[in-house]
């Protein structure tokens, strides 16, 4: 049992971690929080289904139809991602520190009834991409889609990481980050720059979107909300502008939902509340978050 | 402010009493957008079905509307929808709500003003139970036409120790007052029995991952689980129950027999057992003539689970109506209308397609028969067994 809910846990952690990265990286350059990223990954959910079912079957299964699914699930919430930012955050910049957060609220509650209103309010079927196979080992049912989607996401963060640390545009992102006037004055567009930030940070959520949908098999116009709150939870118990911390606080709050819900009698009950008990109890002992720091190098 | 707020109001109630035509509405407030949606536009479309035959036969002396509110399954909006409809003068009689938690709470803002409600598809006992409370204070106008809960969980529980002979139960729910309502009776009668119940847990609407909670259960090594609550997370909760190799009987109520549920389990959705109020319609007698006229009025549209009880519903009110609005005058004191409509359909005696209905003294159907069915994924389907 015990293997069993670590995988579970590590699953679960995957998915908060891929979305937590989104809320990260948007913060970290423009101290901003991103409250449509839910829908930015419910949207990539939605997008995923609809690459499955406008081509055909031959081209949406097996490997290359998940590699199909996920580039352009993935490339529609970026694009998404930046339109948001051009059209409801950069005109706001340097306005106040509120109007950005309001108009994020907002943008989130367009894109959710615009689901709902225009392409379904039911759940739908998420189709298997892959044939699912079950594994026993050692008295847990591992299914290849739990192995798939951790591997996707860690993949993803490696790809992300070594994107940040590598490249050039990486550099200046960290550049922005740092301080944006300086950057500018060294002669980096930080317009790009930020725009960069919202395609990598909704190309992640729209990753995350897709799998949550063949995780759970079915997809909604809200599906987006509690694991954006999760995943912002997250983010924030690792350190809010941190990128290990937000994997590090998605992995800690997978695990802990799944202790408190498979050990505790009545947990599922009790999850949500144990795990923002703890988010609150971190926070007091270290406000920043557990890898946040209160000066310093953000991303 | 103030001004301009009264000024409102007081076109708004010169409005209301002036010269009108003869119209005598029916309220339909139930879910019509959302994840019950269609199950609610369904029910919707009895009613209006029910009404336009009234207003064809021509067997009232004035005009009968459906004015339709969409509760959205959200308690808070069904206080909001039954003060509008309360605050309508016209509205007669409520044909609603869906869902328990909406019931409930507006069931108390129609008792202040005694309009008769009846509810075509709430199955908590506590909707009529609150009637008999010493704080009632409001007159005991909540009807309706399906088998509370007590009877669902109790024949359930009744038909898993009796027919199936499984003792080890998990019981789960959605912490709902409709399903943590049904797991709580299940949960009684199954312990009455004789059986055992190994763990009883709540998880939250809209949470879609539950392997944590299966795996727990899995290792307690039941023979069955038996949830309370909706199509969406029943669907989860069996699509996940399978990746873990839960392979044990799955048990749920009424509010799960959607074809919703194929949709979100796929084909772990086959041989899940639900209990549904009433006999499958398709089975009915005495619906043969109601199918049709239904699928006349509305090519394309599928039956949902409770639209034959929306149309028994809606046709106990007129039956009652009829008796106490004898002429259009009857309309001028719409207060005294409802009263009498409420003293009226306490002694209803209406046979329609569920078979005769009559009501208990807490408005609660005597028709009680619950049906197990099976989900059949090959064809969408519920089977009827025994």
């Amino acid at each position: 049992m015990l293997l069993q809910q670590l995988v579970n846990g590590l699953t679960l952690g995957a998915i908060y971690s891929l979305i937590a990265l989104g809320y990260t990286l948007v913060y970290g350059i423009l101290m901003l929080i991103n409250f449509a990223h839910s829908e930015v990954l419910m949207v990539g959910a939605f997008v995923g289904l609809g690459v499955q079912l406008f081509f055909p079957p031959s081209l949406t299964s097996g490997p290359l139809g998940l590699a199909l699914v996920f580039t352009l699930a993935m490339a529609a919430a970026g694009a998404l991602n930046v339109v948001v930012e051009r059209l409801a955050y950069r005109p706001l910049r340097n306005i106040s520190r509120l109007a950005p957060l309001i108009s994020a609220i907002g943008v989130s509650i367009i894109l959710q009834n615009a689901v709902f209103l225009w392409v379904s309010n039911q759940s739908q079927t998420f189709p298997d991409i892959m044939k699912m196979r079950s594994f026993q080992f050692a008295g847990a049912d591992i299914s290849s889609l739990q192995i798939v989607i951790l591997f996707t996401a860690l993949g993803l963060m490696a790809a992300l990481h070594f994107f940040i640390q590598k490249t050039r545009v990486g550099k200046a992102m960290r550049a922005c980050a740092d301080d944006m006037e300086a950057a500018e004055l060294m002669g980096i567009d930080t317009k790009r720059i930020v725009a960069v930030t919202f395609l990598v940070g909704g190309a992640l959520g729209g990753a995350a979107g897709a799998l949550n949908g063949m995780y759970y098999g079915s997809i909604k116009y809200n599906l987006g909300f509690l694991p954006g709150m999760k995943a912002f939870t997250a983010a924030v118990l690792g350190g809010i502008g941190n990128i290990q911390g937000a994997v590090l606080g998605g992995f800690i709050l997978g695990l802990l939902e799944v202790a408190v819900a498979g050990y505790l009698p009545n947990g599922a009950e009790w999850k949500d509340v144990i795990a923002f008990v703890v988010l609150i109890c971190v926070l007091l002992a270290r406000p920043s978050g557990i890898l946040g720091e209160k000066i310093g190098e953000k991303v | 402010m103030k001004i301009a707020l009264s000024l409102i109001l007081a076109v708004l109630a010169a409005a209301g009493c002036g010269p009108r035509e003869k119209v005598a509405r029916i309220a339909a407030a139930m879910p019509l957008t959302g994840d019950m949606g269609t199950e609610g536009q369904g029910v919707l479309r009895a009613v209006e079905l029910a009404v336009a035959e009234a207003n064809v036969s021509k067997r009232f002396p004035f005009k009968l509307e459906v004015r339709a509110l969409d509760d959205r399954a959200d308690p808070k909006e069904a206080v909001n929808v039954a003060n509008l409809i309360v605050s309508d003068s016209r509205v007669i009689a409520v044909v609603g709500h869906y869902n328990s938690g909406c019931s409930i709470p507006a069931s108390q803002v129609y008792s202040r003003v005694g309009l008769p409600m009846i509810s075509p598809a709430s199955t908590n006992p506590k909707l009529t139970q609150q009637q008999l409370d010493s704080g009632w204070t409001g007159v005991r106008n909540i009807f309706r036409v399906v088998p509370t809960d007590d009877i669902q969980g109790s024949f359930s529980a009744d038909f898993i120790y009796q027919k199936l002979k499984l003792r080890r139960f998990a019981v789960l729910h959605d912490k709902t007052p409709y399903g943590q309502g049904l797991a709580e009776q299940f949960q009684k009668r199954f312990l009455e029995d004789g059986g055992k119940v190994l763990s009883f847990d709540g998880v939250s609407v809209g949470d879609r991952d539950f392997k944590a909670l299966l795996t727990r259960i899995k290792a307690l090594n039941p023979d069955g689980v038996y949830f309370g609550g909706l199509y969406t997370e029943t669907g989860l909760l069996l699509k996940q129950a399978r990746e873990l190799g839960l392979a044990v009987r799955f048990f749920s109520g009424d509010g799960s027999k959607t074809t919703g549920l194929f949709d979100v389990a796929g084909p772990a959705a086959d041989g899940a057992y639900l209990t549904i109020t009433g006999i499958p319609v398709e089975y009915l007698a005495g619906a043969r003539d109601f199918i049709q006229k239904y699928h006349q009025r509305y090519p394309a549209m599928e039956l949902k689970p409770f639209d034959h009880f929306g149309y028994e519903a809606t046709n106990i009110i007129l039956e009652g109506l009829a008796a106490v609005a004898p002429s259009p005058d009857s309309l001028a004191a719409i207060p005294a209308l409802r009263a009498a409509l409420v003293r009226k359909l306490r002694d209803t005696r209406y046979t329609g397609l569920l078979g005769v209905t009559t009501f208990d003294e807490k408005g609660d159907t005597l028709n009680k028969i619950i049906t197990m069915t099976q989900a059949r994924y090959h064809d969408r389907s519920f089977e009827p067994l025994q």
